[in-house]
């Protein structure tokens, strides 16, 4: 996948996602997780939706989890991926227990199935943004 | 309010694809179809509940001034699948509640014409704040509606050992119902080999698996139990109805404990709360002849038939083997095509269908004595009608 081509969407930060994506930046997958539950929700929201509490902070995952569920999309309904036509892409379960969605990369779509252990690596696709990828492990 | 409220008029515009018509004039047709079969006019009409408008196309009030219609009450949401029910759930109410006596439900659509908001650059949903809700994410070339419905399927096909060719038998049922609707796009028949061999656009789904994009209008004008009797049409009563199910068991194209997005990952199908529908109707499943559904994609057809029960957890794409869900079969299922085959206009021609059923005017594909149907999604919401 050419990774690089900046037409492709970035993300939109919001004050809910923000430090998600800045710890992106820094390499590091963070989670929002609430101190009273001690427990991690996604998506990032203003509250924990256990416990509607607000005394949330942002813990480390371990990047490590397995596929879920995968797509390859064959349609170019966006411009700036058709050359990466087919294009896999993955919702994975960290360990953690929450879902992330994001691709596969180092391996062929043909290798992609429920429950197949993954780790993170990241994507600088800009100075200013970085995405959170997936390997086999 | 079981029975309270009737159908007493459908209209529907033609369907077809890159129709020269405006939206509105669309609607305007199928309004004048559906008080031409109520014998009704538009100045009785002092209700409307839209299924359209922004982002695509009018809202009320330019339709009310473009239509000159003068109403009391107005509910809209916009064109989107998951608010289909909940426009025809206001209708009834805003009639029980006494807001209005009759109420017209509207839905107008010119998809040939606005492509992009069913995926790509146009798509405004998926960069919303907190994104999109199918599982649409740009940021990894994710945006259509379609790879929500992927997503499942794909965890659907692994957690049971459902296969492509089995889900085929729900596009190939839809497809011989439009072959005997005189307003269906399609007019070809569907085989297996036609399916499995059709392109993918997101793997596993196959073309034949996402529903047509068409342009068409449909109305639905009801009233009162009351005044339907002294009207000229067969009534078709609201029996029972709950509304779409939101929390963090679901993801829209989903059954509860399918594991999509942050649902649980463990199968609870038929939840009680589910089945609220059927008592409320006091008609019980068992008593359903005709299930009617949003299939815009074919696995939603699997999703909804075992959220309500018609089979458990897992055995939808079993259950629907053998012409069961055909017309002549236990529970046929969207007798006019569906959005798969006879046209997409939002579910509202399988509403219109329910209501031509009811009244014993469904021609060839007439459901022989048809007295109790559901209108029910795979996001669980659901409307019994009875005649
Ligand atoms: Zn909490």
């Amino acid at each position: 996948m050419d990774t690089h081509d900046a037409k492709k969407p970035l993300p939109r930060l919001t004050p809910d996602n923000r430090a998600f994506w800045e710890g992106c930046r820094e390499h590091k997958i963070l989670l929002p997780w609430c101190q009273y539950c001690d427990r991690p929700h996604w998506p990032p929201g203003p509250v924990c939706p256990y416990c509607f509490g607000d005394d949330l902070t942002w813990k480390q995952s371990s990047g490590r989890g397995v596929i879920s569920s995968w797509v390859v999309v064959h349609k170019a309904w966006l411009p700036a991926f058709a050359a990466d036509i087919p294009y896999n892409a993955v919702q994975v379960e960290l360990e953690e227990g929450i879902r992330l969605t994001g691709n596969v990369v180092g391996a062929s779509n043909k290798t992609l199935r429920v429950g197949l252990p993954v780790e993170v690596v990241f994507d600088d696709v800009t100075p200013e943004a970085t995405l959170p990828r997936f390997k086999p492990r | 309010m079981r029975d309270d409220v009737a159908i007493v008029g459908i209209g529907q515009s033609e369907f077809g694809r890159y129709l020269p018509i405006s939206q509105l004039g669309l609607g305007a047709k199928a309004l004048q179809a559906a008080l031409t079969d109520a014998q009704l006019e538009r100045k009785d009409i002092d209700g409307l509940s839209l299924h359209m408008g922004w982002p695509l196309g009018a809202d009320y009030d330019r339709m009310a001034e473009v239509y000159g219609l003068e109403v009391d009450y107005v509910h809209q949401s916009w064109t989107h699948g998951r608010f289909v029910t909940s426009s025809l759930q206001h209708a009834v109410m805003a009639v029980a509640c006494g807001m209005a006596e009759v109420v017209a439900c509207i839905t107008a659509i010119s998809f040939t014409r606005e492509l992009s908001i069913l995926g790509g650059p146009g798509d405004p949903e998926g960069m919303r704040e907190q994104g999109a809700t199918h599982g649409e994410n740009p940021v990894y070339g994710l945006t259509s509606p379609a790879v929500g419905a992927a997503f499942a399927l794909q965890r659907y096909m692994a957690l049971y050992g459902a296969t492509s060719a089995q889900l085929a038998a729900v596009p190939i049922a839809l497809r011989k119902h439009a072959l005997l609707s005189p307003y269906a796009v399609m007019k070809q028949p569907l085989t297996l080999e036609d399916h499995q061999s059709s392109r993918m656009v997101v793997d596993p789904l196959h073309l034949f698996d996402c529903s047509l994009i068409t342009d068409g209008a449909a109305v639905v004008l009801l009233t009162s139990a009351e005044r339907a009797r002294s009207m000229p049409n067969v009534p078709v009563y609201v029996a029972g109805m709950q509304g779409v199910r939101s929390g963090r068991s679901e993801f829209i194209f989903a059954p509860p404990g399918l594991g999509i997005n942050q649902q649980p990952a463990s199968p609870t199908t038929p939840r009680e709360r589910d089945l609220a529908v059927y008592g409320r109707a006091g008609i019980g499943r068992e008593a359903i002849q005709g299930f009617y559904t949003y299939d815009a994609f074919s696995p939603l057809v699997l999703f909804a038939l075992e959220r309500f029960g018609f089979c458990g957890p897992g055995e939808g794409a079993s259950w629907v083997q053998g012409g069961r869900i055909e017309l002549g079969g236990e529970l046929p299922v969207n007798t006019s095509g569906g959005l798969l085959s006879e046209a997409h206009v939002c579910g509202w021609n399988s509403i219109c269908e329910m209501v031509r059923q009811l009244r014993g005017m469904a021609g060839p594909r007439q459901i022989a004595g048809a007295e109790a149907l559901q209108w029910g999604t795979c996001w669980g919401d659901s409307v019994i009608m009875r005649r």
